[in-house]
């Protein structure tokens, strides 16, 4: 009878420098590092899925389109940055601009909202309701976090992090 | 209505900051995480607004 081989029996471990362990943070390609960037931006948790995090994915698309959603339901508005008045050197009222930079970190969500008309109506109308103030906040909310789950996106693509 | 608003607020941010914290490795360790955070949130909220509230402007 001949002897089972050692050898072929546990061959990472004879191997160590020459195995991945699926536990190990890996590097994506290139292409598909800079898809699932895109992909985070434009749904949130599309990275995570591109990546093959796919509960981290699907927590994050609930989490932040809720969060967005909720925004418009209480009547909050989509900004976009407006010039100043009076005139600046900076050209722009740098509180909307920041205000832009905060809701557009949610990407479809702003783009389609604002294509198809919701969140826009002017401020002084929507500033009447109640709700104005929460539903912004809840806004700026979405889209900050989904730069975080970009960034996340990002290390897992590159091998930081699992 | 303002509590529910800063609670919602509190459990999203919660979540996504628990999802992404590169020191935890377990879901364990997140939700435990995120539970911090959610407390964090209220609590500092809530100590702020009673901290807040007589002030007249």
């Amino acid at each position: 009878m001949q002897p089972r081989d050692t050898l072929t029996d546990n061959i990472p471990s004879h191997f160590p420098d020459r195995t991945i362990s699926f536990d190990e943070p890996r590097r994506f390609p290139l292409a598909r590092r800079i898809a699932a960037v895109l992909a985070a931006w434009l749904v949130p948790g599309a990275g995570h899925l591109v990546l093959g995090r796919r509960g981290r994915g699907l927590l994050f698309f609930v989490t932040i389109v809720g969060a967005f959603v909720l925004g418009l339901s209480l009547h909050g508005h989509l900004y976009w940055p407006a010039v100043a008045e009076p005139a600046s050197a900076f050209h722009f009222d740098l509180i909307t601009v920041l205000w832009f930079f905060a809701e557009i970190g949610s990407g479809l969500c702003y783009l389609v909202s604002y294509a198809l008309g919701l969140g826009t109506t002017p401020i002084p109308v929507a500033a009447a309701s109640p709700t104005f103030e929460y539903g912004n906040t809840f806004m700026f909310l979405a889209g900050l976090l989904n730069y975080l789950v970009i960034h996340d996106a990002f290390d897992i693509a590159a091998g930081r992090k699992r | 209505m303002h509590v529910l608003m800063m609670s919602m607020y509190a459990a999203m941010a919660a979540v996504v900051l628990a999802a992404v914290d590169p020191k935890s490795d377990t879901t364990r360790q997140r939700v435990r995480h995120g539970l911090k955070i959610f407390g964090s949130f209220l609590g500092i909220g809530l100590l702020l607004s009673w901290l807040l509230f007589p002030v007249p402007w």
